[in-house]
């Protein structure tokens, strides 16, 4: 008998037990390392080392989840922390901005193929816009659920989910027909 | 929102889930298990001792209120006096019982871990 994520939550709480904790990271590893992988625009060791960073932290402050929301939701916010920090610290050290990088991207350039035309059409929208559609649109969050863990107004999620997707549509267009 | 935007909202929605596709463990979870913390052991390290406690005060109590344990030896004379086979039977019932619950605490506590 499997059991759900409430109840191996409810044993890691009770016994600090690891044995549990591994089982909830086993079944949310790929979500979380996916979304973070796509933030990071595919840097695969850059998006492992957060998502440990984002399970470590996530079993520290476990007594901190009240079950109100999804634990992939919680995850989720975790992990967009972890990557914020992480980028806040990068921009301070490299001086890289998001500006920048996209104005040395090519939008012309694009690789053959309908997946590698999507990931670079993902990897030019700006953050803000990208994390929203890649919340809402790939893993499935409800807008509200992508406030809670982008912690940003409804409204504002509701715009850049349509925005990013407009611009994904217009990049996109030819593989539509 | 027409027809023609919807289907494709729709479309663009597949492609992406479809994009990212299952990422292998690979190591991961052993990996993120060998970085936690270490479990808290001021309740366990606590443990034994307040059950030695709690135990060593319920065993006074029970004496002190029995009678210096005067009821042990009548229970013990009204033993001997009960058949052999009533014996075997109590026995034999009170194994099986003490079995079967170690093999559903073993079940319960492997439940977990099966593949």
């Amino acid at each position: 008998m499997e059991l759900t994520d409430a109840g191996l939550i409810a044993r890691v709480l009770a016994d600090d037990d690891q044995h549990a904790f591994g089982e909830l990271v086993r079944r949310h590893q790929s979500s979380v390392r996916g979304l973070l992988r796509q933030l990071t625009r595919n840097d695969l060791a850059l998006a492992d080392d957060l998502a440990q960073d984002a399970f470590i932290r996530a079993f520290k402050n476990i007594r901190t989840f009240r079950g109100e929301a999804k634990f992939s939701t919680w995850l989720y916010r975790i992990a967009y922390n972890c990557f914020r920090e992480d980028a806040r610290r990068r921009k301070e050290l490299v001086g890289i901005n998001e500006e920048q990088w996209q104005a040395e991207r090519d939008p012309h350039t694009v690789d053959p193929g309908l997946r590698h035309d999507l990931m670079h059409a993902l990897s030019l929208l700006p953050l803000h816009e990208r994390s929203a559609v890649l919340l809402c649109c790939q893993s499935g969050l409800s807008h509200d659920e992508a406030s809670r863990v982008l912690d940003i107004p409804l409204g504002t999620v509701k715009t850049n989910v349509l925005r990013g997707r407009e611009k994904l549509k217009k990049t996109l267009a030819a593989w539509a027909k | 929102m027409t027809m023609n935007e919807e289907s494709q909202e729709d479309w663009l929605d597949r492609r992406l889930r479809d994009a990212t596709p299952y990422i292998e463990d690979d190591g991961f979870t052993a990996r993120v298990l060998r970085q936690l913390p270490m479990p808290q052991r001021t309740g366990q390290f606590l443990r034994p001792f307040i059950l030695v406690g709690m135990s060593a005060f319920a065993s006074a109590l029970t004496y002190v209120l029995s009678d210096g344990g005067r009821f042990i030896v009548v229970e013990m004379f009204k033993l001997t006096t009960i058949p052999p086979l009533w014996v075997v039977a109590f026995a034999l019932a009170s194994g099986m019982l003490v079995m079967a619950g170690g093999i559903f605490a073993a079940m319960s506590k492997t439940a977990h871990i099966q593949p």
